[in-house]
């Protein structure tokens, strides 16, 4: 079963999107090949809910991190050796060496240029080998090359093929002779043709572990721990936003004695930062991948909803506080059919007046923290909510960001504190703007 | 003076519309001309705001209503005669010389276009003159005096002179012999020119006048009547949206004493669709035109500023809010230069969390009943803000559209009542929806365990 997180999810927390720029996938795309592009795709697209999946891909990671590695070619010569793999020569031997002869005589009588594209894709393919397998073999020198050693392993294999020792004494690619050419025009692209698909793959995939745990490195990500679903817990140590520059780490905690965050904070005091990183946190962690933090360990979970920006449907007729409700209505569903979740909900409630949403914040919020196999951080203006919610003998936490006020001036410190605050900057802009005094104002 | 109003209250209030797209334009624009069409975007785009333009136009167009007249031209006619006026070359000038036998050869083997044009011309506006003179008869037969007399007053003016009216006995749509189509074309096409679009332009007046006059009389409009700028009065009696199908109609009643009104609703109520009628019809008012409701007296405004669908950039919430701050801001600087205006807010503050929408719906309120030279409809959802204002406030009257709950779904009247609204459905459509029974679910599960 793969993980469950919606389009709201995915938009609210801006994960998807390769036209994108500021989501966290353009963050780790910095594949070189097509292949290791579909295969990060895929990654992003299904990430794991199994433990021990995810604790073997962030190893992979791990591994590459400790052992900075760069693939030996450029993407553009990758590609031409993949067209040059992929498009096949002659099914035997003589039909292969007809085919270069072929192109041959057609350079020689009209000039066609076909047959030096194909030496060119032989030489390139020739030398490209060369490099990644002097790669793999150094990976191999280093000796503990532990969780990639399968693939390792296979592309020894590959190389120690009978059909391909040729590859071991060629080492002038340039200038190859005919007979030469035609033999191994036909070993790499009909002779070792599953062989080479092999090779390909595995560059893929290490295509993408070399550029993940490259941004790993680079932007101070850690590898999250994944626990398995029992133990029910998450530890964050310094968790901040990827996409924020000079974000402020922020530690949270989630376990069944303390299941349901409730965050309070003025509009701008970075409640929605906190909580999308948070939520880009877990998504990160379940796909095996570097996460935005310090230090993490989590319980694998069956999936992330978050409702930051309920999308307004009024041309559908809808209300924003019906869109509210029916968005809460598909959680609730989530959480009611025992699955074990985080949600994050952000202001819920805003097309309202305030007793409803009070009285609708307060239901929700005790109703959900039952469920002490999800985790919830539930951010609310309604301070009452939270007075409300203290008096109850329930799993909840009180966390809020502060606003320290220097003058008239707001500023924020976005390093989260444990209660509740009134904070509400709505009537300092109001001030600040001098809009009452301007209503008055008579000319 | 000019009545103001921004592109932000055209787009609220749909009065002009995308091309294409139905708007209060639409509803109006079926004029006979292309002209009057012009004239009719005109009156759209610059609402009077003078008691006496307004009640002189409405008054026009109700008595072209009242005796049921027809646009008495044929619509084809004008685009010949704007095509030929709009020739001022004098190379196409004919000469009286110019009636050679050459050129009636020429004209035989092949026909002198130039010549074609001028003469059809000339026929064409003989042709609308003749209609004219046949209209005055008819106008001035209706009664001794009314509203449209001036009109024709001035249209006769221009045709007051000799020339003119040698022109004028010339019989309709005959053929005219080379040196009259060369002397009228010299009278009409360059000395009388002016005079000639002035008269066009009454005429596509005219055009407008007779077509509003029908679509008032086809979807029962009635005709709004303008007092007095000083006396802060609105009164609207059943007032509708004009492109809601079986629209309720509304009645409000605004004076000096409560000229801030508070609305209060469900979302789902009708509030918006009520501001919007309100919008409309003091919109159309301020034209002259007639308006969807029973009845309506109306003190002349300086502008009017609707706030319904402010523009929402959802990605932050606290920059939808500063949007809307901002936009008060602008329509409070209207308000000091002491202009009287009438403006409209829909949910107030809707961006923002509950608390911050609360206090500032209730400041900004109270701030806004102190002047008296607007007049104020605010909507909200937030019912707390208004037992607030209650109390603040003397000037305020409280409206709301009411929810009744039938078998637990909501039922919407659309019929204005007095109060602020206690209906409380937040909670029922939460328990409607199941929410906390499918939360509880998995509770009830392990308690059977």
């Amino acid at each position: 079963m793969s993980f469950l997180a919606d389009k709201q999810t995915l938009d609210d927390l801006n994960i998807p999107g390769r036209y994108n720029n500021k989501s966290i996938y353009r963050i780790f795309d910095n594949v070189i090949t097509g292949g290791g592009r579909k295969l990060l795709d895929d990654m992003f697209r299904y990430p794991l809910t199994d433990h021990l999946a995810i604790n073997e891909r962030s190893s992979i990671f791990q591994y590459f991190d400790k052992n900075p590695a760069v693939l030996p070619f450029s993407g553009e010569s990758f590609s031409i050796v993949e067209n040059y793999l992929t498009t096949g020569a002659g099914a035997t031997m003589p039909a292969a060496a007809w085919n270069i002869v072929y192109r041959k005589l057609l350079k020689t009588v009209i000039r066609d240029n076909s047959y030096e594209l194909l030496v060119t894709g032989l030489e390139k393919t020739i030398t490209l080998l060369i490099a990644f397998r002097d790669f793999i073999y150094k990976l191999a020198e280093l000796g503990a090359y532990g969780p990639v050693q399968e693939q390792v392993e296979k592309i020894r294999q590959i190389f120690n093929d009978r059909r391909l020792l040729w590859l071991r004494k060629e080492t002038d690619v340039k200038n190859i002779p005919l007979p030469k050419l035609i033999k191994y025009d036909y070993q790499l692209r009909t002779g070792c043709l599953e062989e080479m698909k092999t090779v390909i793959d595995i560059i893929y995939q290490f295509d993408v572990y070399i550029a993940v745990s490259t941004v790993a490195r680079t932007k101070h990500f850690c590898y999250a721990s994944a626990l398995p679903k029992h133990k029910n817990v998450i530890n964050i140590s310094g968790l901040f936003h990827p996409s924020v520059e000079h974000a402020v780490p922020n530690d949270i905690s989630f376990h069944p004695a303390s299941n349901v965050a409730f965050l309070t904070g003025a509009n701008m005091a970075g409640k929605s930062t906190f909580m999308k990183s948070f939520g880009i946190a877990v998504f990160l962690s379940h796909m095996g991948f570097p996460v935005p933090a310090t230090e993490m360990e989590f319980s694998v979970k069956d999936g992330l909803f978050s409702t930051i920006n309920v999308p307004d449907n009024l041309e559908h007729g809808y209300s924003h506080f019906y869109a509210e409700v029916l968005r809460v209505k598909s959680v609730a569903e989530q959480v009611g059919a025992s699955k074990d979740l985080v949600v994050i909900f952000d202001e819920l409630f805003k097309g309202t007046n305030v007793k409803d949403a009070y009285d609708a914040t307060l239901a929700i919020t005790a109703a959900f923290s039952e469920h002490t196999n999800c985790f919830f951080i539930i951010s609310s203006h309604i301070i009452e909510v939270g007075e409300a919610l203290k008096k109850e003998d329930g799993s909840f936490r009180f966390l809020y960001l502060p606003t320290v006020m220097e003058g008239n001036v707001p500023r924020y410190t976005y390093q989260l504190k444990e209660g509740i605050t009134a904070d509400r900057h709505g009537m300092i802009i109001i001030g600040n703007e001098g809009l009452i005094a301007l209503i008055l104002k008579r000319e | 003076m000019i009545f103001n109003t921004d592109k932000q209250t055209l787009t609220d209030l749909n009065i002009l519309g995308k091309p294409g797209a139905d708007s209060i334009y639409t509803v109006f624009n079926h004029t006979s001309t292309r002209g009057g069409a012009a004239v009719l975007e005109d009156m759209f785009r610059y609402p009077l705001a003078e008691k006496s333009a307004i009640n002189n136009r409405s008054g026009k167009i109700r008595f072209l209503q009242s005796v049921d007249a027809g646009f008495p031209f044929s619509s084809g006619l004008f685009d010949a005669i704007e095509g030929y006026l709009a020739v001022q070359d004098d190379r196409t000038r004919l000469s009286p010389e110019g009636n050679t036998l050459a050129r009636k050869f020429n004209h035989l083997i092949a026909a002198d276009t130039n010549f074609k044009t001028v003469s059809d011309g000339v026929r064409s506006v003989i042709e609308m003159l003749h209609t004219l003179q046949g209209f005055f008869i008819d106008m001035t037969k209706m009664s001794a005096d009314h509203p449209y007399l001036p009109d024709i007053a001035e249209m006769k003016k221009l045709l007051q002179d000799p020339a003119l009216e040698l022109v004028l006995q010339e019989p309709a749509g005959t053929k005219l012999p080379y040196e009259k189509v060369v002397a009228y074309d010299q009278l009409l096409r360059f000395r009388f020119r002016n005079e000639l679009g002035k008269m066009l332009s009454l005429i596509y007046h005219l055009d407008v006048y007779i077509t509003v006059a029908n679509v008032a009389a086809q979807r029962k409009f009635i005709f709004p009547v303008a007092l007095d700028a000083g006396s802060h009065h609105i009164r609207l009696e059943g007032v509708y949206h004009p492109q809601v199908p079986k629209a309720v109609p509304n009645t409000i009643h605004i004076t000096p004493e409560n000229n801030v009104v508070f609305l209060t609703g469900a979302n789902m109520a009708g509030k918006s669709t009520f501001m919007k009628s309100l919008g409309i019809a003091m919109f159309l008012a301020h034209m002259g035109f007639p308006v969807p409701a029973e009845k309506m007296e109306f003190a002349v405004r300086d502008g009017i500023y609707t706030t319904i669908n402010l523009p929402d950039d959802l990605s932050s919430g606290s920059s939808h809010f500063y949007t809307e701050v901002l936009r008060i801001k602008k329509i409070a600087r209207e308000l000091s230069k002491a202009r009287n205006l009438l403006l409209i807010f829909d949910e107030l503050f809707r961006g923002t969390n509950v608390k911050d929408a609360y206090e500032g719906t209730v400041a900004v309120t109270a701030a806004f009943a102190e002047r008296e030279n607007g007049v104020f409809v605010i909507s909200t959802h937030i019912t707390e803000a208004g037992e607030v204002l209650k109390e603040q406030c003397s000037n305020i009257q409280f409206i709301f559209l009411p929810t009744r709950m039938e078998n637990n779904k909501p039922v919407y009247t659309y019929r204005l009542a007095e109060g602020i609204t206690t209906d409380r459905h937040g909670m029922i459509i939460i328990k409607n929806e199941g929410i906390l029974d499918i939360i509880g679910k998995k509770k009830d599960k392990n308690k059977d365990v």
